[in-house]
């Protein structure tokens, strides 16, 4: 069998957390969890990871969406999948008025809501997964 | 410690300004004096003071000037005019230009106290009252990250951790436990989307979905809502009923929240009917507006409810409860059709059924309107039709 993949959660509720790692282990992935935006980074400068979960309101605000900025600016790391989980749908709109719902910071992402049925974030991951695999392929 | 207030006096005759700075010397201010309008502006500006006392009669600039750029600086310092018996009128006049007060020369130390220290009042009246109202906005505006945040986060992990406890037990559970697994679900579900209604009227500014009207379908707007309330209705096995007539209705309008608007209605109606009775949904044109109706035949609404069921946090008290609602729904709908620059109406009947009413201005749908077109474009073409 392959190796299982690798799956940083940026989150800064670690009980919301615990309910994703959960899932995500009993489904074979590998999990890590940071519960802030500095520490995340650092994670994922450290250690590669095939697949990010990144929650949007932390700390002071929408601390989320530097990171997938961040992140963006980097020809490395711009390449790992991003699954937003958010609490709030509408204030990812009002941060953004005027574009669609979601807005898309990095090469492949998707937003989901929290919380997240466990098969819809399974289908969601592995979804995002296989784009970033076609993606990769592709450049080559 | 408080900062000293400042006053200023513009006024020509130094015997006044002298006076003026002798009476106030006693008390806890910083008195500044300016000979004429000029003068007296700039020190408006550099000085930054409570109050100006401003002479009517001067040479140069007119006291009346003087009082429309303090006013015109900084509409919040107070201003008091100055003036002879004889130009009482003219104090009445400054008064209505929106001077606080005036004081008739010649007057008492007393006098220039006691109205020195209700201008005092009064400014710190005013900074209050704006203070507080840049408060209260920023609180209705932050409110819905806060309680987003507050709320929602503890809630959504408690629904994360159930998912994965229900996901890790599956093959284990009994179909009873799975049954009390999907209460809690239901019920944390019912809270996330409780909170969601709430906010939605504690924050949004209904007002601003009209920034992005334009010409919208209201059929499409009614499908979308009946296809998101189908589940609940074929639950109950109610059959809802549409009855389209053409031209089928275009409005200025935003499609999502019409649509919000819609499944509120049609939700309710589904809510308080009977198992296996009918919604019957209505879209028609009248005269100039687009009528859509929802009729069921379920509890009503008694007299003396339906005044109240549009305000916020209604909740029916029609003995016969059936479903809970979270008292918000008819508000909302209500905020959004206003919106809309249309109206609705409620007919009903307790144990009997209910039929609402929404009526939308229509829009002519001619050659020169074709629902693609900008909203710019659709509002002109709008006021060439009326």
């Amino acid at each position: 069998m392959s190796q299982p993949k690798k799956i940083l959660i940026i989150d800064d509720d670690p009980d919301f957390v615990e309910g994703l790692r959960s899932i995500l282990e009993a489904a074979n992935y590998g999990v890590d969890a940071a519960y802030n935006p500095k520490d995340g980074f650092q994670a994922l400068q450290a250690k590669h990871y095939d697949l990010l979960l990144l929650d949007i309101m932390m700390g002071r605000g929408a601390e989320g969406i530097m990171v997938a900025r961040k992140l963006n600016k980097d020809p490395k790391l711009r390449e790992i999948p991003v699954l937003i989980i958010t609490g709030i749908r509408e204030q990812i709109a009002f941060l953004f008025p005027g574009q669609a719902v979601h807005p898309h910071f990095m090469p492949v992402d998707e937003l989901v809501e929290k919380p997240v049925e466990p098969k819809f974030l399974l289908d969601k991951v592995s979804d995002l997964l296989h784009r970033a695999e076609a993606r990769k392929a592709q450049a080559k | 410690m408080e900062n000293k207030h400042k006053i200023l006096v513009i006024d020509d005759e130094e015997v006044v300004l002298d006076s003026c700075r002798e009476i106030l010397a006693g008390g806890n201010y910083h008195v500044a004096t300016a000979m004429d309008g000029t003068v007296g502006l700039k020190l408006v500006q550099e000085f930054l003071p409570d109050i100006v006392f401003v002479d009517l009669k001067m040479p140069g600039i007119s006291g009346f000037e003087v009082l429309e750029k303090i006013c015109a600086l900084d509409p919040t310092i107070v201003t008091v005019v100055i003036t002879g018996y004889a130009t009482v009128s003219s104090a009445v006049e400054a008064m209505k230009k929106g001077a606080y007060d005036f004081l008739p020369k010649p007057f008492t130390p007393e006098e220039l106290r006691l109205i020195t220290q209700r201008g005092l009042e009064k400014r710190k009246l005013v900074l209050e009252t704006i203070a507080l109202r840049r408060e209260k906005e920023m609180l209705r505006e932050h409110f819905a990250a806060i309680v987003s945040h507050e709320l929602k986060a503890p809630l959504s992990a408690i629904q994360q951790n159930l998912f994965a406890l229900v996901a890790a037990l599956s093959s284990k559970l009994t179909e009873g436990q799975k049954s009390l697994f999907e209460r809690m679900k239901s019920r944390i579900d019912d809270l996330l989307k409780l909170i969601h209604t709430w906010l939605r009227v504690m924050s949004a500014d209904i007002g601003k979905i009209q920034e992005n009207f334009k010409s919208t379908l209201v059929t499409s707007a009614v499908s979308k809502a009946i296809e998101s309330v189908q589940l609940h209705a074929t639950h109950k096995d109610i059959e809802i009923i549409t009855s389209v007539e053409e031209p089928s209705g275009l409005v200025h309008g935003d499609e999502g929240t019409l649509a919000e608007a819609f499944v509120n209605i049609i939700g309710n109606a589904v809510k308080y009917s009977r198992v296996g009775s009918q919604v019957i949904v209505k879209v028609e044109e009248k005269e100039d507006n687009v009528l859509i109706s929802v009729t069921d035949t379920g509890v009503g609404i008694s007299k003396e409810d339906l005044p109240f069921i549009f305000g916020d946090f209604y909740v029916g008290k029609s003995g016969y409860m059936v479903e809970r609602g979270s008292g918000l729904g008819l508000a909302i709908t209500r905020r959004i059709v206003e919106a809309h620059n249309g109206s609705i109406s409620v007919e009903s009947e307790l144990g009997k059924g209910s039929t609402f009413v929404i009526r939308l201005p229509a829009l002519k749908n001619d050659s020169h309107n074709q629902p693609t077109l900008d909203s710019e474009a659709l509002a002109n073409s709008q006021e060439g039709d009326t």
